[in-house]
C-alpha cells in the first residue's frame, strides 16, 4: 500500500440555504479544496462522491456526476457511494484505497446535501420488507426517540444526570462558536439548554442535531504528488469502514436477538478498531477525536465503547473540562454535529477538514494544542460505520 | 363507525388461545430468534439454517424506555389530537429484543428492568373508523 496524503480541504459553510443549489455549494467546497492544494480541476483523476436519497439532480439521489458536470466534464471516473450518514467517510475510504492501491495519484472526495425540512423521515416507500418502515409504522420511533432510549439506559447504568447531558451541548457550543463553518455559533448556558423543549424525554432540543445544508471536499494524493505540492502534508494513517456485527444489541428493525452484553453500534467500534490497527496506533496515541454526536449521548458513550476512556468515566471527563480543546481528551473541537447540524453525505468529510486544519495548526481559538494525531468517526443508517486516523 | 379491528401489518402478531403472541421464526440449529419471521438464518456462525415458525410472548423485561413527546413524521400513525406515547425496547423471555410502545400512565411510572407483558392494542383509528392494532407492552411488575 502506498502512503496517502490529504493535500487540500474545503467546505461550504453549514446552514439552511434556500436560494442556493446543491451543485453550487459543492463547487464552493471543491474549489476551496483545489485552491488549498494549489492544483486545477483538470488535474483531478477521479472523484469519489458521497450520495444519499435526500438530494441530487438525477433523481437517483447521487451527486458525483453532477459535481463533474459543474466543475467541467473531464471524463474522469466517478464513484458514487451510499452509506447513509457514513457516506462521506465511505467515499473517503474509497478515495484513500484508490490512491493507496496505486490506481490514481490525485482523487477528489466530495459530499454535499440540501436536507428536506424537519426530522429525517423514511424513504416514503410503503414497503413492509423495509425494517425502518415497519419500525416507524408499527411503533413510531424516529431518531430522537431511539436516542432517548439509549440515553435513559445510560442514566440507569451510570447515573448520568440531565445536567450532565446538557453540559455536553454547552461544551459543543463553546467550541463551535469559533468555527466560521458551523451553523450555530452562539453560546448556550446550562439553563438555556435545560429549558429548551423536550423532544423525546430525556433529550431536549439543544441536545440533538437538526438537519442542515452543507458541502465538503477533500483532495487525496500519493506521497510523490504530495511532495511536489507541500512540505507539510497531513497523512492518512488509517481509513476503515465496517458494517454492524450480527450480535449487535441494536435491532435493525423491530426485533433482533437479545445480545449477551451491551454491544451497541458495533459498526462504529469495528471501524475505529480497524483504523487504529491500520495506523499502528491506539486510543492513547490520539490527541483529539471528531465523533458523530447526533445527540449528546454519543459524546459520552462512544469514547468508552472505543477504549478512549473507561466505562462510566465520560461524565467526569466532561465536568473536569477534559473534553475541551485544551483538555486530556478533546472531543469535537469543531463543535460537532450539534453546532453544524446534519448534511448527511458531507458529515464524514467536514470531519476530515477539521482534522486537517487541526493537524496543520490552523484552527484558531478552537485549536487543540500541538495536535499530531486525530481520529474521526461517522455512523450511517443500515449499520454503516466509518473511521479514519490522520497524522502530521 | 365500525368496531372492526385490523392489524397495522398482517402476519406480525396473533391473539392465540394462550393469549397475544408475536409471530416470528427461530433457527432450530443455532437458536436465533427472528421477528418479523425470516426464511433463512442470518447468523454468520450458523452453517445449518433450519428455520421453524416461532411464537414470542407474553413476558419480557424492559431494557429502556423514552417518551415520544412530539408527533412523529410519516409513516408513523396516531389519532388527533396527538398524545405523547412511551417507547420501549424489551428483552422478551425467548431471547428476542423487540421495539414497542409501552402502555403506562407516564414515564415516571416505568422503570428500566420492570417486568412487562405483551398486549395487542389500538395504534390509531383507520380511515373507516376501524381500530388499527399493533403490539405493545404493559408493565406488570415494577
Amino acid at each position: 500500500m502506498k502512503d496517502v496524503a490529504v493535500v487540500g480541504v474545503g467546505m461550504h459553510p453549514w446552514g439552511k440555504f434556500k436560494d442556493k443549489t446543491l451543485n453550487g455549494m459543492c463547487r464552493v467546497a471543491v474549489e476551496a479544496a483545489l485552491s488549498d492544494a494549489g492544483i486545477a480541476w483538470r488535474d483531478v483523476q477521479a472523484l469519489a462522491a458521497a450520495s444519499s436519497r435526500f438530494s441530487g439532480g438525477k433523481g437517483w439521489g447521487l451527486n458525483g456526476n453532477d459535481i463533474v458536470e459543474e466543475m467541467g466534464m473531464t471524463g474522469i471516473p466517478v464513484y458514487n457511494l451510499s452509506a447513509g450518514c457514513a457516506a462521506g467517510a465511505n467515499a473517503f475510504n474509497v478515495g484513500y484505497s484508490l490512491v493507496a492501491g496505486g490506481v490514481y495519484d490525485m482523487v477528489m472526495v466530495a459530499g454535499g446535501e440540501k436536507m428536506p425540512k424537519g426530522f429525517i423521515q423514511t424513504s416514503g416507500v410503503a414497503d413492509t420488507t423495509d425494517p425502518e418502515y415497519v419500525r416507524q409504522l408499527c411503533v413510531g420511533m424516529p431518531g430522537p426517540g431511539f436516542w432517548a432510549l439509549l440515553t435513559r439506559r445510560r442514566m440507569a447504568e451510570y447515573g448520568t444526570t440531565e445536567e450532565q447531558l446538557a453540559k455536553v451541548a454547552v461544551k459543543a457550543h463553546q467550541c463551535g462558536k469559533h468555527n466560521e463553518n458551523a451553523r450555530f455559533r452562539q453560546e448556550f448556558t446550562l439553563k438555556q439548554v435545560l429549558e429548551s423543549a423536550v423532544v423525546s424525554d430525556p433529550l431536549r432540543l439543544y441536545e440533538i442535531c437538526p438537519v442542515s445544508d452543507g458541502a465538503a471536499a477533500v483532495l487525496l494524493c500519493s506521497a510523490e504528488a504530495a511532495r511536489k505540492l507541500t512540505t507539510e502534508p497531513v497523512w492518512v494513517a488509517g481509513s476503515a469502514v465496517a458494517t454492524a456485527s450480527f450480535s449487535d444489541g441494536i435491532t435493525r428493525g423491530v426485533g433482533g436477538m437479545s445480545p449477551p452484553g451491551n454491544t451497541h453500534h458495533s459498526e462504529a467500534k469495528l471501524a475505529v478498531a480497524k483504523a487504529f490497527e491500520q495506523a499502528g496506533l491506539g486510543p492513547s496515541d490520539i490527541d483529539f477525536v471528531e465523533l458523530q454526536d447526533n445527540t449528546v449521548y454519543y459524546e459520552l458513550a462512544f469514547p468508552e465503547e472505543w477504549g478512549l476512556c473507561q466505562p462510566g468515566e465520560a461524565e467526569s471527563l466532561l465536568e473536569a473540562g477534559e473534553t475541551m480543546p485544551d483538555g486530556k481528551l478533546p472531543i469535537n473541537p469543531s463543535g460537532g454535529f450539534l453546532c453544524f447540524g446534519e448534511a448527511t453525505t458531507a458529515q464524514g468529510l467536514f470531519q476530515i477538514c477539521e482534522l486537517t486544519w487541526q493537524l496543520r495548526g490552523q484552527s484558531g481559538p478552537r485549536q487543540v494544542p500541538d495536535a499530531k494525531v486525530g481520529l474521526c468517526q461517522t455512523l450511517g443508517l443500515g449499520g454503516n460505520g466509518a473511521a479514519a486516523v490522520l497524522k502530521r | 363507525m365500525t368496531d372492526k379491528a385490523v392489524p397495522v401489518i398482517e402476519g406480525l402478531f396473533s391473539d392465540t388461545a394462550e393469549g397475544p403472541r408475536l409471530l416470528g421464526s427461530r433457527c432450530a440449529a443455532c437458536g436465533t430468534p427472528y421477528f418479523p419471521s425470516s426464511a433463512v438464518c442470518h447468523n454468520p456462525e450458523c452453517s445449518d439454517s433450519r428455520i421453524e415458525e416461532a411464537f414470542f410472548g407474553p413476558g419480557g423485561t424492559l431494557w429502556s424506555c423514552a417518551l415520544q413527546n412530539y408527533p412523529p413524521p410519516p409513516p408513523a400513525r396516531y389519532d388527533e389530537p396527538y398524545e405523547p406515547y412511551l417507547l420501549g425496547m424489551v428483552d422478551m423471555d425467548e431471547g428476542l429484543r423487540v421495539m414497542a410502545r409501552i402502555n403506562a400512565a407516564d414515564i415516571t411510572a416505568v422503570e428500566i428492568g420492570s417486568r412487562v407483558e405483551l398486549e395487542l392494542d389500538t395504534l390509531c383509528k383507520g380511515g373507516e373508523g376501524e381500530d388499527v392494532i399493533t403490539w405493545k407492552f404493559k408493565v406488570v411488575q415494577p
